[in-house]
């Protein structure tokens, strides 16, 4: 569905993402791992075009050269060029690292942002589903979005991208900050939306235990380029990633 | 009662002068300087086709606000989306602009006290005793009219949530499928049309001078500093503040002391909280 080759991206001479091929297969969860500054944010960035816009706006303020080379497909059309919004409205959404809600205004007008894209017929189907999927923003749809707590956030955060149609969801950090109960209670919801529809979802994280079980397939990222992949079985029965990554030796 | 209504009819014409302006800079954060020069130039527009091409009043008023709109566009397609984001290239580039329309009406021969439009309705009413007429009022109806409409439109349909969550947050809009060059074109246009309300609303008060609106600017300004920047629910209170202000000194102190009242407002507001009203710290850095 999304397929990635020799992604490359330079911040002026400093390599940020160093030859990763990645691929998500329908209606697969992803885990892309890695520490902090592995290049996470910068591959979801580059697979949703954000990347483009931050080129452009770095190029206006005489800011960092960031040259991008590689090849990007999506569901067998080459995106390399398109834009963000055109990525979005061809289904490739992400949910950015910490959040980005739009604090000012409510739950409900988040989730009616997110719904851009939509159809009215989509907005309202999108809408049940995200509340039954998070039963918890129900009460607080007239709330403000900066007031909420972080796992709150973060349910609104998912919710809006998924009113956005998403054919592919890409899921930045995900659990960051949360506490060890709400990030259970997002990852049951990741599960369930690969479950109940046919999205497929990348999700990056700094801690691969809590995401594990639920991903398909994984690749873990060092200094910018993928050091290891493979299924989860592969990947568990590692001796190097559980001493890495599960902190079991 | 004097203050009472000629307060409200003065801050909802300072409303109408600097809601456009605030519009625009709060959604796609570029000052439009040249927010004083659309002003004018719809006034001149509605005359040339009221005056020289003789259509009605009313079609001459919608056709002048569709010129303003696709000015703003055309400005912003093909001059400022170059610079956007570059805050001094946008403060330059949307100044000459404004300048060179000012200018320009003012060469091409604008100029005097022959440039008139009529008023909507004759004749007045008195509130409390005090004498308005009827223009005074319809303005003050749609400047109230125009802020429901606004808070409307932004809280209430998809283009308006949009350009809501692009004011907040580009990039995570732009995540949305939300592309924020064409938001920004149609947030141009949008000024552009309220400067233009303004224009129609305010104008046939007077006559139409090429120096108003250098005028307009700087009240718009005044009015959206002292409300917080990007905010145009701040710049509507605010613009009560200024209006009742300047008619307090009118009475109190003497008439050439309004102009006053706005610059110290700005620099009052700049002093002691320079986030304005409505406004948030983190846009500290990029106040004008």
């Amino acid at each position: 569905m999304l397929e990635a080759t020799d992604l490359m991206v330079f911040y002026e001479n400093m390599l940020a993402l160093n030859n990763i091929s990645i691929s998500c297969r329908d209606n697969q969860i992803v885990g892309v791992f890695g520490a902090n500054s592995a290049g996470k944010s910068t591959l979801m960035y580059s697979l949703s075009g954000i990347m483009l816009d931050i080129r452009k706006k770095e190029k206006m303020a005489g800011g960092e050269r960031i040259t991008l080379t590689g090849q990007l497909t999506f569901q067998g059309k080459d995106i390399m060029d398109m834009k963000p919004s055109d990525r979005a409205r061809a289904g490739i959404v992400l949910c950015p690292e910490r959040r980005r809600l739009f604090k000012e205004s409510s739950v409900m007008e988040n989730l009616r942002i997110g719904g851009y894209l939509a159809t009215k017929a989509q907005a309202r189907e999108s809408l049940d589903y995200v509340m039954t999927l998070f039963p918890a923003l129900q009460k607080m749809t007239k709330r403000l979005a900066g007031f909420l707590s972080g796992g709150e956030q973060q349910m609104v955060a998912i919710g809006r991208a998924l009113m956005a149609q998403p054919k592919i969801l890409l899921l930045d950090e995900p659990l960051m900050g949360l506490s060890p109960l709400m990030q259970a209670t997002l990852i049951r919801a990741v599960k369930k939306i690969q479950e109940q529809s046919d999205i497929s979802i990348i999700v990056s994280e700094q801690y691969a235990r809590p995401v594990f079980p639920i991903v398909d397939y994984a690749y873990i990222l060092e200094n910018g380029a993928a050091v290891m992949e493979g299924t989860r079985e592969e990947l568990m029965d590692n001796p190097d990633v559980k001493s890495a990554y599960f902190g079991m030796s | 009662m004097e203050i009472l209504v000629y307060g409200t009819i003065n801050s909802v014409s300072l409303a109408l002068m600097g809601l456009g302006f605030a519009m625009v800079y709060g959604i796609s954060r570029v000052p439009n300087f040249a927010h004083g020069a659309l002003y004018i130039i719809c006034g001149f527009v509605t005359w040339t086709i009221l005056q020289k091409l003789g259509l009605p009043y009313v079609v001459a008023i919608f056709l002048s606000l569709a010129v303003n709109g696709i000015l703003g566009i055309l400005m912003y397609r093909f001059i400022l989306i170059r610079v956007r984001g570059m805050n001094i290239s946008e403060i330059i580039s949307s100044y000459a602009i404004g300048l060179a329309i000012l200018e320009g009406l003012r060469y091409g021969g604008f100029r005097g006290m022959t440039y008139t439009l009529p008023v909507f309705m004759e004749g007045m009413v008195f509130i409390g005793g005090v004498p308005v007429d009827y223009h005074r009022i319809i303005m003050v109806i749609v400047g109230i009219l125009l802020v429901g409409g606004l808070w409307l439109f932004t809280h209430y349909t998809r283009l308006g949530l949009a350009l809501q969550g692009m004011a907040q947050d580009e990039r995570a809009a732009l995540m949305l499928g939300i592309d924020s060059d064409f938001m920004a074109m149609l947030a141009m246009g949008f000024g552009a049309v309220l400067a233009g309300v303004a224009a129609t609303m305010i104008l046939p008060l007077g006559n139409i001078v090429v120096e108003s609106g250098y005028h307009v600017l700087i009240m718009s300004i005044a009015v959206c500093i002292v409300g917080g920047l990007g905010s145009w629910i701040g710049a509507f209170f605010a613009a009560f503040i200024i209006g009742f202000a300047q008619i307090l000194t009118v009475v109190f102190i003497g008439s050439h002391f309004q102009m006053v009242v706005a610059l110290l407002a700005i620099i009052l507001t700049l002093i002691l909280k320079p986030s304005g009203l409505f406004g948030q710290q983190k846009e500290l850095e990029d106040r004008v």
